[in-house]
């Protein structure tokens, strides 16, 4: 069912106008598998970058011409969903309180260890995954829902509240039948496999709806 | 595009236009002051200048009233001299105007400004020569009940004075310039400025000529007044002019320059206070530069050397990364290893880079021969505003005999400054009655002069003795823990020596706090070599 992500592994995005640390560093998170893209300035990686992509954005945070934090502020403001990780060398209790406020994953500090950067990496892509995931699902769900007639809409909705076929007819004024035919017709729009599951994905989309 | 660039041009790069009195203004910074002082000394010459015109005014008065009061009294006794004449006329003796028992003649003698006492007898005349004017004033006389005068001649000061009596009438010749009482005179005659007349039609007699300034000056007085006798109706007339030479000229050129010594003493005054603020704020700011300095310093180190250092680190954990696995990739590992190898090195050349940009001139080539006690007083009055406001009284003492020693003065006074910042820092750690701080020069051992500077606040702790000269150590929440170090690193390039006195075993409560013992090189003294 998702299927339609990307298959290949994730894409760790690496920007730092340091060519050493760049290489050190995509070295050491290619040993644990995840692929390493490298940046040496962040105009060219905001205006290159695949922004479809599953991964994380590790920014330095001291570079020329613009900070790492104004970075992460103008991604966050254009929509990327790629968590991000700031790393500084001369990291101060406020820059970390700006970074997190701003909307950052994590702040390291300069030199990082490479159990902690990569913890860092791992629960970021975990995270971006699930993140994908549920907004597929939530597209799916809504792609959906619209395919439903005005009638099956509002059999759905009394579904959802618990009625069952009896009061549905009744509060409808419709055959016990006729609800049934609904019911089915609107499960297999659904995709729907069971009551819970129909329940669980489209509560919410009926609530939206109304 | 070209004449727009001109029109273009920011009208900030011409100097600004300020209005004519703010330019004057930035030339001559005193100038309100010197307008000031000026109205000030205006004022004050002017009322010394009215002041002295009013008492001229009030002595001219007073002055013309005593004279019409004495000229009044002498006119007066001529009236009386007539009136007992005429009583007392012997009405046999009418006849006879020279016998010798008559009191006529011995008038001239005791009235020495009754020049003639005449006689008309009953059914006679007066003298031939004057016949018309006495008859004619006699007449008047017996009108009017009073005496008359008759054939005045005002210049030359003389009169003639007609009672008309029963069976004869007298006449009495006066001279005016033996009239006056010289005597009682308020003024001294020949040099006063007054000049006094006694006028009648026009004609005036001179009693006192006055100043020759007549009408020129710049202030005049005049006073009128008919001398106190119906019988001589005489005019008193006083006239005073004030000429300019009259006014205080010394009274105001004195308070001209008592002001002007004021003004030049205030601005002075004001000068050396601008001066010292601008000294203080120069302090402050080069103090906060520093620190900036540091600060940007520090930051700038920090990022130099994090990027090798995560480079080095990053490699080398890699490389371990990489051996661990089965089986080893040992290529990338080599690699990686070379790479952790070339960041140490740039790490190092960081290190290297940075000492030689912090590295000092050579202090010793600078040290001088200089008074210490003198560095320790112009330090101490820096510090003065920090001294009172913490209540400190710091206690100064050095031999009579002291050598010069051999310093860097700005060195030396950085090295003193921080010491006494120390122990001002550590004197606000307890009450205001226990900061005593103690600065004590001396002797110490052939050839050194030893400065040793002694708080009693709480003391340094143990464990805090040891690494009180290392960078970066600082018992203080906010410190750089670079003053002691800076303060050591410049003594020692001055070949001098800053050492930590030992504590006191078992401290007595009065030998708490800390003391820092700066050992100088004594200055070589002529009797030396």
């Amino acid at each position: 069912m998702t299927d339609s992500a990307p298959s290949l592994s994730p894409l760790i995005h690496l920007v730092d106008d340091d060519a050493a640390v760049r290489d050190s560093l995509s070295l050491l998170i290619s040993t644990v598998g995840l692929r390493v893209q490298t940046w040496a300035d962040p105009q060219s990686f905001m205006a290159g970058f695949d922004r479809a992509s599953i991964g994380a954005i590790v920014l330095d945070v001291r570079m020329p011409g613009i900070s790492g934090l104004t970075v992460l502020e103008q991604l966050l403001a254009q929509g990327v969903d790629q968590p991000m990780i700031l790393l500084t060398g001369h990291g101060t209790v406020e820059m970390c309180r700006r970074a997190f406020k701003a909307g950052a994953a994590e702040f390291l500090e300069k030199p990082v260890d490479d159990e902690v950067l990569i913890e860092a990496l791992q629960n970021a892509v975990r995270q971006h995954v699930r993140s994908r995931e549920r907004h597929q699902a939530d597209q799916q769900a809504r792609e959906r829902f619209v395919q439903l007639s005005a009638r099956e809409r509002e059999v759905l909705g009394l579904i959802v509240e618990g009625l069952t076929n009896k009061e549905i007819g009744r509060a409808l004024e419709l055959s016990p039948r006729t609800v049934e035919t609904h019911r089915a017709n609107l499960f297999a729009k659904l995709g729907a496999e069971s009551l819970a599951q129909l329940i669980r994905r489209y509560a919410a989309l009926v609530d939206a709806a109304e | 595009m070209q004449p727009r660039a001109k029109a273009t041009q920011p009208p900030c790069q011409n100097p600004r236009m300020l209005p004519a009195w703010r330019l004057l203004l930035r030339h001559t910074p005193h100038l309100p002051s010197l307008l000031l002082w000026a109205l000030v000394a205006c004022a004050g010459s002017g009322w010394l200048a009215v002041n002295r015109l009013q008492q001229l005014h009030a002595a001219f008065e007073t002055d013309a009233r005593i004279v019409h009061r004495l000229l009044s009294q002498r006119v007066v006794q001529h009236d009386a001299i007539m009136a007992t004449l005429a009583l007392l006329q012997p009405a046999a003796a009418a006849d006879d105007l020279h016998n010798a028992a008559s009191p006529l003649p011995r008038l001239t003698s005791v009235y020495p400004q009754i020049l003639a006492v005449l006689q008309r007898a009953a059914h006679s005349d007066w003298p031939p020569a004057l016949q018309a004017e006495l008859a004619a004033a006699e007449a008047t006389s017996r009108r009017t009940g009073h005496a008359a005068m008759a054939g005045l001649n005002l210049p030359a000061g003389r009169y003639y004075l007609v009672l008309a009596g029963t069976p004869g009438s007298y006449a009495l010749h006066i001279d005016l310039r033996t009239t006056i009482p010289t005597d009682e005179w308020p003024m001294d005659m020949a040099t006063s400025p007054v000049r006094v007349t006694l006028e009648r039609s026009g004609a005036a007699f001179v009693v006192q000529p006055g100043h020759a300034n007549q009408g020129s000056g710049i202030r005049s007085y005049d006073f009128h007044k008919l001398l106190a006798a119906p019988s001589q109706p005489l005019d008193v007339v006083a006239r005073r002019s004030v000429g300019l030479h009259e006014l205080p000229w010394w009274g105001m050129l004195g308070w001209c320059l008592l002001t002007a010594a004021l003004w030049a003493a205030g601005r002075a005054l004001w000068r050396q206070r601008v001066a010292r603020q601008r000294a203080e704020e120069l302090l402050r700011l080069g103090q906060v530069a520093r620190l900036n300095t540091l600060g940007e310093l520090a930051a700038g180190m920090a990022h130099e050397l994090n990027q090798p250092l995560t480079a080095l680190l990053s490699s080398t954990q890699a490389a371990q990364r990489l051996l661990a696995d089965d089986p080893p990739e040992l290529a990338t590992a080599q690699t990686a290893m070379a790479r952790a190898v070339e960041q140490a090195r740039r790490a190092s050349t960081v290190v290297g880079r940075l000492r030689r940009l912090v590295e000092r001139p050579d202090l010793a080539a600078q040290a001088q021969p200089l008074a210490l006690p003198t560095a320790v007083q112009d330090v101490l009055h820096l510090l003065e505003p920090e001294m009172a406001q913490r209540g400190v009284v710091p206690e100064v003492s050095a031999p009579p005999d002291l050598p010069q020693v051999l310093a860097e003065p700005v060195a030396l006074q950085q090295i003193i400054h921080n010491l006494l910042m120390n122990a001002l820092q550590a004197l606000e750690q307890v009450p205001p009655p226990e900061r005593q701080l103690y600065l004590t020069m001396a002797r110490a051992g052939a050839g050194h002069v030893a400065l040793s500077v002694r708080d009693h606040g709480p003391g340094i702790p143990p464990e805090a003795r040891q690494h009180l000269f290392e960078p970066f150590y600082t018992t203080r929440t906010g410190g750089l823990g670079l003053g002691l170090t800076l303060c050591e690193s410049l003594a020692q390039a001055m070949g001098a020596q800053l050492t930590l006195a030992p504590e006191a075993t078992s401290p007595p409560a009065a030998h708490r706090g800390a003391e820092f013992v700066l050992t100088l090189c004594a200055a070589p003294t002529a009797h030396d070599r």
